[in-house]
């Protein structure tokens, strides 16, 4: 499965950098960092609550003009509630508050996960749709599929002090003012299980979007990620 | 000090859950060849197995031992050794259409006595012995007089409401001797 795993990740990251080379693109280079709190209650139900800034160090064309100037882009205030309906899946809904140059959008989610035990890995498939509304845009509707995989990089499960590796990829359809855009993520991450309440995880969160409408959008981000269970 | 602070996690995890049966929860870390007893080693050498071996150290709320993993003609074979390195049980995963009848439907007649609904996700055989006959099972597969076998079966049990993996040890009779809940590892960063 590494292996297949290693040639996917390769294909699609030569797919893009060639579409990157031959298209008129624009980038960001940025970082992300998100803390994420998780609290499970009675019932099978649990909390999620997350914040999240977006900062950006460099932006500009990939053919060349580049502007370097350090921007406070937007903060995130996410909160879900799910509540699980089988072995192992979870259906969920939620709110998110973002905060972006003086403008507040207010972002309505609902979501379905299942995640997968197999030898070796672990696989968790996440269906969400969200609504984004704001004083400043057009409503945005999104359909989204996350495919996340958890690989340990010692044993065959995750274990408190073990190093594993988290790679994510995302499709993301979305409908605002009648136009449709496919943005694609392929995020991957090294994680360190601290012990059974505290995970850490760092990498890039790559993101690719407008590329039907022939303007490519690149963004690199350097993702940091601090989940706790409380 | 930090094993005592998992063991007390383990401990309240499974004082939390309403379930009748023990919880399962094991800690599995991968370890290098070097760090393999000689004995278990020098056991699984002697069977010049054609696949790759990858060794673990498992640790349980009731003792470590060590175990020798691999696939050979598409079959997964676990070794569990004690920490010196005797070799304490042989694991092979089993088709359920492979068992003897027999046997099938008595494990079946424990699982619709404890589930409304269920499926079997796993079977493996599980066998104990002495070293020269485990060594002559895994080499030439031939079962000895002497060889202890019970099967481990892993099964999805849905009663009311509640749904369930639970990890099953069944005699060769199919009696069942001990019944542990499966705890899934949190996946909170996998969802988030």
């Amino acid at each position: 499965m590494n292996t297949k795993l290693r040639y996917l990740v390769g294909i699609f990251c030569l797919l893009l950098l060639h579409h990157g080379l031959y298209a008129q693109s624009t980038y960001e280079l940025g970082a992300l960092p998100s803390l994420n709190f998780n609290k499970k209650l009675q019932n099978d139900w649990s909390v999620n609550a997350k914040l999240e800034s977006r900062q950006v160090f460099q932006e500009g064309e990939l053919s060349g003009m580049r502007t370097q100037a350090y921007d406070y882009l937007l903060t995130d205030m996410a909160f879900v509630a799910a509540k699980t309906v089988g072995l192992n899946s979870r259906i969920g809904g939620g709110y998110m508050l973002r905060v972006e140059e003086g403008e507040i959008y207010h972002r309505f989610i609902q979501q379905f996960i299942i995640v997968q035990k197999a030898n070796g890995f672990r696989l968790a498939h996440r269906f969400l749709s969200d609504q984004t509304l704001s004083e400043a845009e057009q409503p945005e509707f999104r359909l989204r599929y996350r495919l996340s995989s958890e690989i340990p990089l010692n044993g065959e499960s995750v274990d408190p002090r073990e190093f594993y590796l988290k790679i994510n990829n995302e499709y993301l359809n979305s409908l605002q003012a009648g136009s449709y855009d496919l943005e694609i993520r392929l995020v991957p991450l090294l994680g360190y299980d601290i012990t059974e309440k505290y995970k850490i995880e760092t990498g890039l969160d790559y993101r690719i979007s407008s590329f039907l409408s022939q303007s490519t959008e690149h963004s690199y981000w350097w993702a940091l990620n601090f989940f706790i269970e409380i | 000090m930090n094993k005592y602070i998992y063991l007390l996690l383990l401990l309240s995890l499974t004082l939390a859950s309403s379930l009748s049966a023990q919880d399962k929860l094991e800690k599995e870390s991968r370890i290098k060849p070097e760090e393999v007893p000689a004995q278990a080693m020098a056991f699984i050498d002697s069977l010049h197995l054609p696949a790759k071996v990858k060794w673990y150290r498992e640790e349980g709320l009731e003792h470590t031992t060590i175990e020798a993993k691999y696939t050979y003609k598409k079959t997964r074979y676990s070794i569990e050794f004690a920490l010196e390195g005797a070799i304490e049980d042989a694991e092979m995963e089993l088709k359920w259409e492979a068992m003897a009848p027999a046997v099938q439907k008595a494990i079946k007649a424990q699982l619709e006595q404890d589930c409304d609904k269920h499926s079997i996700v796993k079977v493996q055989e599980q066998f104990t012995g002495s070293r020269q006959d485990l060594h002559s099972l895994l080499k030439t597969g031939t079962i000895a007089q002497g060889l202890n076998i019970k099967f481990e079966v892993v099964a999805k049990c849905k009663r009311q409401k509640d749904v369930n993996l639970y990890e099953y040890l069944f005699d060769d009779k199919g009696q069942v001797l001990a019944k542990s809940v499966i705890v899934f590892k949190n996946s909170s960063h996998l969802e988030y």
